[in-house]
């Protein structure tokens, strides 16, 4: 029996004790394959999944590798069913290939005719496969590309595309790296996309994602369209690449709710291309306005759905999707790895951490005890009410206005889901307030007012949660939340992990009421953290009170 | 000169005698009263197919050469004569006297080498077609004969076949020897088919029916390649298969044993936690199984066959269950099963499953009436099932370890054992099941056969030949502590004793769990996977429910935990338990209240009220266990005066009432005239009273003059059936027209004769409608029943 740092368990998780000393080779050689579902202190859980192993079939390692790796690995016998399992699901991947045929166009052409016979009959196929070409062939249409990727994935013969992608209009675009350079992951992120065609890289929030992006589109000297959450992420992205780019002002065009333009870059936000008017989608033509050489979408696991449509139609083109985390909350996974492409590079957080790029978070949870009064008020409540009564109660502002003073001098986020509560904290910590119905151009200010650090305290709602460059926020405190979303927990915690100038240690607390639902939803969050490998304590909010 | 089987026997010395009884043990059960009973015994169908089943192909294929030799006259052959015919097929005689040995062993064949007599029984139960020969010529036809007689024309013939014709008699010649052909083509003279060719020339025969046989002769010529008996099969077939290193093959399987272990005592515990009800005709319903594969996380297939294994193990076992109704859950051999090692458990399971009768790839599949068979069922039982496992796993264990040959690797090499036995696509099938029951179960690891089943397998065959009268009491030295045990003990990780507790609230267990760590887990943790469990206030609530509190929790953690004890853990624990009994609940009889404190200390320490066993839960409450009734009468007596509340707590108050009686109807007050106080009946009653006699007594005079055409006895002189039936209908006829009633005599259902005096209403379509006005109901009687009819006013003879 070897003594590895691994346990394999027959429920396909595996769990990688972190202080062996075998653990990082072991690392290595399973994260291609295994997804890292929670990194707490001691052990590790990665877990084998069917698009997991298509993934690092995708990236060219075969089932006898990993294979191999979970018995090099592994403390115990490995289940004989879970490594035959493993070989099974592998080599599906790939029966079936999407290729251009010199006469025939688009073909779906399989290696084991067996298969094609099996997925041609299925229903979900209906109407997307044309005329035969040979026993092993069939023609696609190439309207129909992506779909048929979706169902086939679906019908777990996920296909392997190396149809090869249109070139797409050359526009020249290089970085200028004057001074700085692409850290080496992100680097190692643009090869390996760029090896692949298309596909998703897994980055931490403040791991530079957008350098990512510039980077692919240096690679591509194409025209590009850029999609992003919203319009602030927007003027973020130019801002990074009017820094890091040839590209000029004129190059880059913005189209948003407030402008429309079409420029040989263009950053369009998610919510006016799937916005719509009289049931119809009114913004379908930015998709072919050019030839597109180049298409990225950023915060891939936010992807809103009739994205996914318009994108089966865009498999011809090269795509990167970037974003935090492979996890959606509606179970999409399967969408972005078909449509989208697999999953090019991924790295885990604390391994980023460590290498200094993001700045390293001491994650804090204050409990408050509620006055009588507040307890009596929260125990008679209407259960959907509760929350609220719980994470506004008033109690919260002395302990918060206590955190930002044993932080003066830092910068300092207060975030918050309700908007009385808000205004509460902004009138009693004297700082301004930036919530959904602040107009863009009042929020860039404070944002600038922020970052020149004129303004040390800012309170954000929930507007705060994606896609805000706040490089110099060193604390966050929240003290509501949309109850226990993990992603907002994640979110939030990237604003303050960008690196500070100075290497200062960054500080992340939520304020909850004791004894409360608060408690309860905090717990769900917190415990998401700990998965991440972030340690927290939890203090009493008379000791924060008294220091 | 002949010898038969029993003289034979007589002749032999009794070890002899003994040695072909211990090799065929069906010939004395019962015991024969003589050697002449046991020799018609041994030639017996029966017993002797079941010798021959036992045997290998090669040795058949010896036997069949004894067949081919024989001499038709005296029935019997020489050792010689076989020698030189499977000398033919290049076949190295001592492996020929071997196998002639293997069956002068069983009797089979008997007498001297010269002189070999076949046994009766066996051409019974063999191919009428020895070694795929046809019969000789001269039993076919004469023609066939004359043919075969002339060995340049048969050779001339033979050459002048067309290719398609050639292919056919190849075919045949390679056995067996019979083919069907359409009769129709054969009688058409301008057929050009192969066979009709091969016909008319005598080389087939037409055996009746749309059979063709080639003759012996023909064969034998046609065989000149590969011998007169064809192909023989003097050695099994190779096994090319890929070696796994053994040790690679044993922790694959190990992995596997360790899950079929584990799963076993998830399917346990859940059934323990939710027993499945049984259904009545036997077994555990689909949704049961299915239940209870989610359950564990397995494939329903896999389940049953956990669940099979673990019922034959004796760690499940049935019981009246709650309400009455069979159900399944844990017996009482699971409790000291779980504490085994691994090892122990698994050899345990491995036993069970080796030697149960049960087929578990049966579960879940139809049967001829289209049933799905249950689980745990009588629908299961297969009594070759055991017999089945252990013929595979023995080929898998003969061949060099490390081998991974495929199913149809190994059951190419059971069709060579026992070729009488593989004969049959359900037997094939049991031999793949068995295989991959196997894998499950973790005999075989990356398709090898491990180590250690096959110590086990060995440990197993040792126990069945075991002397059993050896040591009838028991009292022999312990058994030798078993290999396979040690084998597989050295394999599987060792219990661990501590655990991984995490920031996240989990807790990693890295290995399998000691018993006493495993309960502690269960009680205080949830398991999320095999070796992960977490924390939850749940878990805490329940720990702090059977009796630990949370220093005792605290001090589990930091004895089990190898990490420091998070501050997360610490807190949840802290909190729950700060919680834990907040609120209590009991039960009480009546409660007694006031805002006088004093009052009730008063009540409390009135010895007069000891015996309401008061108890005080709070200043101004005190609770009884009796009713609220008697607590008022005490407190009363002792000089008190409470007063009564109801359940929105106010005060009851009443007047003291008079004791009486349930309101009852008072008496009529309105005088009834007829003194005798006799019922008055309305005119209108009267009047249907007086209907009703009328109608019944014309009904009853009818029925007494009922003729007698219509009750007619069975085989009574009369008319002829046929004319009384054809008279009935005209009478039935007339009667319809004239709405008239008549008398119908019929057989009924149960073939009795009634008759019936109806009004009929129609009658058509083989049915006569009527209706009988003294039970007011429409009859309808099948005219081919009806034997007789007469109109009601005709006299009555």
């Amino acid at each position: 029996m070897t003594d590895g740092p691994l346990i394999v368990q027959s429920d396909k998780t595996l769990l990688l004790e972190v202080d062996h000393p075998d653990a990082g080779a072991c690392r290595m050689a399973i994260a291609p394959f295994a997804e890292l579902e929670r990194s707490p202190e001691h052990v590790h859980t990665y877990r084998l999944t069917p698009l997991g192993l298509w993934n690092a079939r995708a990236a060219g390692h075969d089932a006898e590798s990993v294979v191999d790796a979970l018995l090099r690995f592994s403390r115990y016998p490995v289940p004989h069913a879970l490594l035959v399992d493993v070989a099974e699901t592998m080599d599906r991947y790939g029966r079936l290939q999407l290729a251009n045929h010199p006469t025939h166009g688009l073909v779906l052409q399989a290696s084991d005719r067996a298969v094609l016979i099996e997925v041609a009959k299925s229903k979900k196929l209906a109407g997307m496969l044309g005329a035969k070409v040979d026993a092993d062939t069939v023609a696609v249409h190439p309207s129909e590309r992506g779909r048929l990727k979706q169902a086939l994935l679906k019908l777990g013969w996920p296909a392997e595309d190396l149809a090869g992608y249109v070139d797409g209009e050359a526009h020249p675009i290089s970085l200028t790296e004057d001074g700085w350079s692409l850290r080496s992951y992100q680097r190692e992120a643009v090869d390996s996309f760029w090896a692949g065609g298309s596909g998703v890289v897994v980055l931490p929030c403040g791991a530079g994602k957008t350098m990512v992006g510039a980077g692919a589109m240096a690679e591509a000297k194409a025209t590009t369209l850029i999609l992003v959450t919203n319009t602030v992420a927007g003027h973020q992205w130019k801002r990074e690449l009017l820094a890091r780019t040839s590209l000029t002002e004129d190059e880059i065009g913005e189209y948003s709710g407030e402008r429309k333009e079409i420029r040989p870059v263009t950053i369009a936000t998610y919510q006016v291309l799937t916005s719509r008017r009289g049931g119809a989608f009114t913004h379908l033509d930015l998709f072919s306005a050019r030839d597109w050489g180049l298409v990225i979408y950023d915060e891939v696991h936010l992807l809103p759905a009739p994205i996914f449509r318009f994108t089966a139609d865009l498999q011809a083109r090269r795509r990167l999707g970037l974003t935090a985390t492979l996890v959606r909350e509606d179970g999409r996974e399967g969408d972005v790895f078909s449509l989208i492409g697999p999953k090019r590079y991924d790295a885990p957080w604390k391994d980023i951490e460590a290498q200094g790029w993001i700045a390293p978070a001491d994650c804090t949870e204050v409990r408050v005890t509620l006055t009588e009064e507040e307890r009596m008020a929260y125990a008679t409540a209407e259960p959907e009410e509760r929350y609220r009564m719980a994470a506004t109660a008033r109690t919260k502002l002395p302990v918060v206005k206590a955190i930002v003073d044993k932080h003066a001098g830092d910068q300092v986020l207060v975030i918050g889901a309700y908007i009385d509560q808000l205004h509460q904290l902004s009138e009693y910590l004297d700082a301004p307030v930036v919530q959904g119905a602040t107009t863009t151009k009042e929020r860039e200010r404070l944002f600038d007012a922020f970052r020149a650090g004129e303004l040390s305290t800012l309170v954000i709602s929930r507007v705060g949660n994606f896609s805000i460059d706040l490089p110099e926020a060193a604390v966050a405190i929240q003290v509501s939340g949309t109850y226990g979303s993990r992603q907002e927990e994640a979110q939030r915690l990237g604003r303050v992990l960008r690196p500070k100038a100075d290497g200062r240690q960054a500080h992340f607390y939520t304020v909850v009421a004791r004894d409360t639902i608060d408690t309860e939803y905090a717990a769900h969050r917190q415990r998401f953290l700990a998965e991440q490998g972030y340690a927290y304590s939890i203090v009493d909010a008379d000791d924060v009170l008294s220091a | 000169m002949a010898v038969t089987l029993a003289d034979h026997l007589r002749a032999l010395p009794d070890e002899e005698l003994a040695a072909l009884i211990a090799l065929r043990p069906d010939l004395v059960m019962p015991v024969p009263g003589d050697i002449s009973a046991l020799a018609v015994r041994a030639q017996s169908r029966l017993s002797v197919a079941r010798s021959l089943d036992a045997l290998d192909r090669f040795t058949l294929e010896v036997l069949d050469a004894v067949r081919v030799t024989r001499d038709p006259q005296t029935a019997t052959t020489s050792v010689e004569a076989v020698l030189l015919l499977t000398g033919e097929g290049g076949v190295d005689k001592t492996r020929v006297r071997e196998a002639l040995g293997r069956l002068r062993e069983l009797a089979i064949i008997y007498g001297s080498d010269a002189t070999l007599h076949l046994s009766d029984g066996v051409d019974d139960v063999c191919s009428p077609y020895p070694s795929g020969l046809g019969r000789p010529a001269d039993e076919l036809s004469p023609a066939a004969a004359a043919l075969v007689s002339d060995a340049a024309r048969l050779r001339r013939t033979l050459l002048a076949a067309p290719p398609a014709a050639r292919a056919v008699l190849d075919r045949l010649a390679a056995g067996p020897p019979i083919g069907t052909a359409n009769r129709a083509v054969l009688n058409d003279p301008d057929s050009d088919s192969p066979v009709r060719w091969l016909v008319t020339r005598h080389l087939l025969v037409p055996t009746g029916g749309d059979t063709v046989e080639l003759p012996r002769e023909i064969s034998l010529l046609l065989r000149r390649e590969t011998g007169p008996l064809g192909e023989l099969h003097p050695t099994p077939p190779e096994v090319d298969a890929p070696v796994r290193e053994i040790s690679a093959a044993d922790r694959a399987g190990a992995g596997q044993a360790m899950e079929a272990v584990r799963n076993a005592e998830a399917l346990a515990e859940a059934l323990a936690a939710d027993p499945a009800p049984i259904l009545r005709s036997g077994g555990l319903g689909v949704r049961e199984l299915r239940r209870l594969a989610r359950a564990i996380g397995l494939t329903e297939p896999d389940a049953a066959l956990l669940l099979e294994v673990a019922y034959a193990a004796g760690l499940l076992g049935e019981s009246g269950g709650e309400t009455g109704d069979a159900v399944v859950l844990p017996a009482a051999g699971y409790d000291t099963w779980r504490i085994g090692t691994l090892a122990q458990r698994w050899t345990r399971l491995a036993q069970a499953w080796l030697l149960m009768t049960r087929m578990p790839s049966l579960v879940g599949q139809r049967d001829d009436r289209e049933r799905l068979l249950p689980a745990l069922s009588n629908d299961v039982e297969r009594v070759g099932a055991p017999a089945q496992r252990r013929a595979i796993l023995g080929v898998l264990a003969d061949l060099p370890p490390g081998t991974a040959p495929t199913p149809d690797d190994l059951r190419s090499v059971l069709a060579w054992r026992a070729p009488r036995r593989m004969g049959r696509a359900a037997a094939s099938a049991g031999y793949d099941a068995a295989l991959s029951e196997a894998a499950t179960l973790g005999f075989t690891g990356l398709g090898a056969l491990t180590s250690y089943a096959r110590w086990l397998l060995a440990e197993v065959d040792a126990a069945d030949r075991a002397d059993p009268d050896a040591d009838p009491l028991g009292i022999g030295p312990d058994e030798p502590p078993s290999r396979a045990l040690e084998a597989l003990d050295a394999l599987l990780p060792a219990p661990v004793d501590h655990v991984l507790v995490q920031t996240d609230l989990t807790v990693v267990v890295p290995g399998p769990p000691e018993p006493g760590l495993a309960g502690e887990l269960a009680l205080v943790a949830d398991a999320e996977s095999p070796s992960v469990y977490r924390v939850t206030p749940d878990s805490v609530r329940r720990a702090l429910d059977s009796g630990y509190v949370a220093a005792d929790l605290h001090a589990l953690f930091q004895r089990r935990s190898r990490t420091p004890v998070p501050q997360a853990l610490t807190y949840l624990v802290d909190d729950v338990s700060r919680r834990h009994g907040g609120l209590r609940v009991g039960s009480a009889g009546a409660y007694l209240r006031g805002d006088d404190e004093a009052l009730l200390a008063e009540v409390l320490a009135d010895r007069r009220l000891a015996m309401l066993s008061l108890r005080r839960l709070a200043p101004t409450v005190l609770i009884s266990p009796y009713a609220p009734a008697r607590l008022l009468a005490a407190l009363r007596e002792a000089g008190y005066s409470p007063v009564p509340e109801d359940a929105t707590g106010a005060a009851v108050l009443s007047r003291p009432r008079s004791p009486r009686a349930p309101a009852r109807p008072a008496a009529p007050s309105r005088r009834i005239e007829d003194p005798r106080n006799q019922p008055r009946l309305t005119p209108a009653r009267l009047a249907g009273i007086v209907e009703q006699l009328r109608r019944g007594d014309a009904a009853t005079r009818a029925a007494r003059r009922a003729p007698t055409t219509v009750r007619s006895q069975p085989g009574s002189a009369g008319l002829a059936g046929a004319q009384a039936h054809a008279q009935a209908m005209a009478v039935l006829q007339q009667a319809l027209r004239d709405k008239a009633r008549v008398w119908v005599g019929y057989v009924d259902a149960h073939g009795a004769t009634n008759s019936r005096l109806v009004r009929p209403v129609s009658m058509g379509a083989g049915y006569l409608r009527a209706e009988d006005e003294r039970t007011e109901m429409l009859h309808t009687f099948a005219l081919h029943r009806i034997t007789a009819a007469v109109p009601e006013e005709s006299p009555s003879p």
